[in-house]
């Protein structure tokens, strides 16, 4: 029976990889295939999908629709119904988890993941994953943020200090943009000095954790950092083109290099972020690297699924890429590639790509961010604004921002309520809280557990040891397999012998 | 004695006209300002971004040339159909609606009444999600967004037949019975008799039926997502505010906004003299 059975697997395997190996000669078909782009990016996509056409190994036609939606929209737009949404778009990385749980995006498969990884910068990759499983495609690694500057305000000496900056300014009646009420800008004061703030998800998207440690001694480095600049009459909160309107630095990124040349023309000057300095000591504003991704939808129809993820690598690789990064004069976007044969095309580097690429080596590519976090980080400085800038009031704001991400992964009810257990149990030696279920009083373990003699364990409730039966370790005498069971109305444990 | 009061008086009565002028003038200066300010910009050509002045430095009308050759075009087309189907069709079941309520007695008018006032207080975004399934499913989403706009618009409008059923009960019914005597029926009575007594509350109707869909945005918005052949002008023009987008786009946006408020300042300009007496016709006699 079993020689049988191997067999026929074995047969299956052979005509699985059958389909497999003829699988590129069946994408060759004409495709009805909607794009969500930006409004910006829609002619070039257009005549990029025609050379796809043209030029691809496959026989894939793709009869192309391309919509333009902002990437910054993309979640939204997607989330309202998935089934009737773009089967391609462009989205920005904080949306990849929205879009995971939506089921709005296929999971790569082995060679689309390996085609990323090969292909794209570090922090570009990391950007579209999720757990160990790729996601999406990376499209640019250009949304970072750095400062433009007047040179006929500033003068050349002063642009890597804060302090000095912010006496130009204040010195000439000027303005100093940085959006600081914004989460995503004010985080790089604390990168700068070294603090880091991680949130942890697993393979469907699910956010499990944060390590985060902007409440400690560093952080209040950033903090005294943030309000030299906020406390100055100067600092505007603000990251628009407000050139016209009396700034004199802007803190901003490439998406508005154009309109900022335009606005500055000679006097146009673009850098890294300055350095502020406490207690002495120097510290590189840091920053947020983020990208751009194409996210292909999940399909009814296999073989367009595998077709359209040709299209992604065709439209995320070198060639498009490098045609997205020239200036848009040229009939390119501007936008940074992530590709690493793209980025070191001399092609792709105006003045605003080389000083993001500057600022790049004090960034930390973005990761995947709780939605709740930017609402409770920019908070920090709002608070900081507020305050007298003394070390207890500084110290106040980050334990209150402390507080609020603690509370984002507080228990539910049925989490504090239900029984685990815990012990040197199926391998674990009291580190994991292995799950029960709840018949009225009568707790049974999920699972079965092959157990030695001397094994010690015990039941507790919420995670927490207020609640714990039996009040010394439970120790089993026989060895064998057991389902855990206990009486929550008398605290009594028993095993119960699986079958 | 006498003479120093009066003069008193017209002091006082000069001296409290001239404080409420200047406030009223202030407010007016404050109301109006967004409006000057979006006009000005719009005629803005030397740059397209914001700016921290109002008066343009270069006049023109490359924003309008601007607007011509984007999908403004489409949008407006779109915004104009919807608002002028649903006004037509509205006003027309508006009317026959209140006229049956207020005319006719039949079984369950009392009932019908009252189910009608309940159903009109759930706040009609609660219906948002299953409408959109609705219509998804009947294939009127997304490019088909107009004829599916319309239908949401019109479908539920019987259901606000308040104000002009409160009009034609003021209206004598004894007109209606001479009428009757005479020979008409009821639809005469309607079109004849009733509609040329209430010609206020008709273009109530039709101004309310008409705005309605000229401002819509967030219904529009999440009927016709992700495709611009389906957007109305809220929705269209939004998509061009994104970070990424709105330095490039704000002086069209701007254009756009006054090119939005003509039809609709047009509609009033005509229908004025009427509105007033429209809104406060049916609150006579409930």
């Amino acid at each position: 029976m079993k020689k049988f059975l191997a067999i026929l697997m074995a047969l299956a395997m052979v005509l699985s990889m059958g389909t497999f190996a003829s699988a590129s000669s069946e994408l060759a078909g004409e495709y009805d295939v909607t794009i969500w782009a930006p409004d910006a990016a829609v002619a070039l996509t257009t005549s990029q999908v025609e050379a796809f056409n043209a030029n691809n190994e496959f026989g894939i036609t793709i009869n192309a629709t391309v919509e333009p939606v902002s990437e910054a929209d993309a979640a939204t737009n997607m989330i309202t119904d998935v089934s009737a949404g773009g089967d391609l778009y462009f989205f920005a990385q904080d949306q990849l988890s929205r879009l995971i749980q939506a089921g709005a995006l296929t999971k790569l498969g082995q060679g689309a993941a390996a085609f990323v990884k090969d292909n794209n910068s570090a922090g570009s990759t990391l950007a579209a994953q999720s757990g160990s499983d790729y996601y999406a495609y990376p499209l640019t690694a250009d949304n970072g943020y750095f400062m433009y500057y007047d040179k006929s305000v500033i003068p050349e000496e002063d642009i890597d200090s804060l302090e000095k900056l912010v006496a130009d300014c204040e010195a000439a009646g000027k303005n100093f943009s940085f959006e600081l009420e914004n989460a995503w800008y004010n985080a790089g004061f604390f990168f700068g000095v070294g603090c880091h703030s991680d949130w942890i998800t697993d393979n469907d998207g699910n956010f499990i954790s944060i390590d985060d440690d902007f409440n400690s001694e560093k952080g209040l480095i950033a903090a005294k950092g943030l309000y030299s600049i906020v406390s100055s009459p100067c600092y505007v909160n603000s990251s628009n083109t407000d050139f016209a309107s009396g700034s004199a630095v802007v803190v901003t990124g490439t998406w508005n290099y154009a309109t900022i040349l335009e606005q500055l023309g000679d006097n146009f000057g673009v850098a890294d972020l300055p350095s502020f300095t406490v207690d002495g000591q120097e510290y590189h504003i840091g920053s947020y690297s983020g990208c751009k991704l194409l996210g292909v939808k999940p399909q009814e129809d296999a073989v367009k699924g595998a077709a359209l993820n040709q299209l992604a690598q065709y439209l995320t690789g070198q060639e498009c890429q490098t045609q997205r990064a020239a200036d848009p004069d040229q009939g390119g976007l501007g936008w940074g590639p992530s590709n690493k044969a793209a980025l070191e095309d001399p092609a792709c580097s105006n003045p605003a790509l080389v000083a993001l690429s500057e600022q790049n080596a004090y960034a930390i590519p973005q990761p995947n961010i709780h939605g709740s976090w930017w609402d409770i980080a920019k908070v920090i400085t709002t608070d900081i604004k507020a305050s007298d800038g003394s070390d207890e009031a500084l110290m106040a704001a980050l334990q209150k921002y402390d507080d609020s991400i603690a509370a984002v992964f507080e228990m539910t009810d049925e989490v504090r309520n239900a029984f685990t257990v815990i012990g040197t149990v199926a391998g674990t030696n009291w580190d994991a809280d292995l799950p029960m279920t709840a018949d009225g009083d009568v707790w049974t373990s999920n699972e079965a557990f092959e157990m030695e003699a001397g094994t010690e364990f015990k039941c507790r409730q919420g995670k927490a040891w207020d609640v714990a039966y039996p009040a010394d370790n439970f120790v089993v005498d026989a060895a064998g397999t057991y389902y855990v069971q206990l009486d929550a109305a008398s605290g009594e444990v028993s095993l119960v012998p699986a079958e | 004695m006498n003479e120093k009061r009066h003069m008193g008086l017209r002091t006082l009565n000069r001296v409290s006209n001239t404080s409420i002028y200047v406030i009223l003038t202030i407010i007016s200066v404050i109301w109006l300002l967004p409006f000057v300010f979006i006009t000005l910009q719009s005629f803005r050509v030397e740059s397209t971004y914001q700016v921290g002045y109002v008066i343009p430095k270069q006049w023109g009308l490359q924003n309008y040339i601007n607007l011509w050759n984007s999908d403004f075009k489409r949008w407006y087309i779109n915004t104009f159909i919807i608002a002028l189907a649903s006004a037509v069709l509205i006003t027309i079941i508006q009317l026959c609606m209140s006229y049956t309520l207020s005319r006719f007695r039949f079984k369950m008018r009392g009932p019908l009444m009252r189910f009608m006032l309940i159903l009109g207080m759930f706040p009609g975004m609660l219906t948002m999600i299953i409408l959109y399934r609705v219509l998804s499913d009947l294939g009127l989403t997304q490019a088909n967004a107009v004829p599916g706009l319309i239908l949401v618009g019109v479908a539920s409008s019987g259901m606000g037949y308040y104000v002009s059923k409160g009009f034609f009960d003021t209206i004598p019914k004894s007109l209606d019975e001479a009428a009757r005597v005479d020979g008409a029926t009821r639809f005469q009575v309607l079109c004849k008799i009733i509609l040329p007594l209430s010609k206020p509350i008709v273009i109530y109707t039709i101004l309310t039926a008409f705005m309605g869909p000229w401002g819509d945005f967030v219904f529009a918005r999440y009927v016709a997502f992700g495709t611009s052949a389906g957007y109305n002008v809220a929705v269209g023009m939004y998509s061009w505010l994104t970070n990424d987008q709105i330095a490039r786009m704000y002086t069209t946006f701007c254009a756009g906004g006054v090119i939005v408020a003509v039809p609709v300042t047009i509609l009033f300009l005509c229908l004025q003299k009427y509105y007033v007496e429209g809104v406060t016709g049916g609150a006579v006699k409930g």
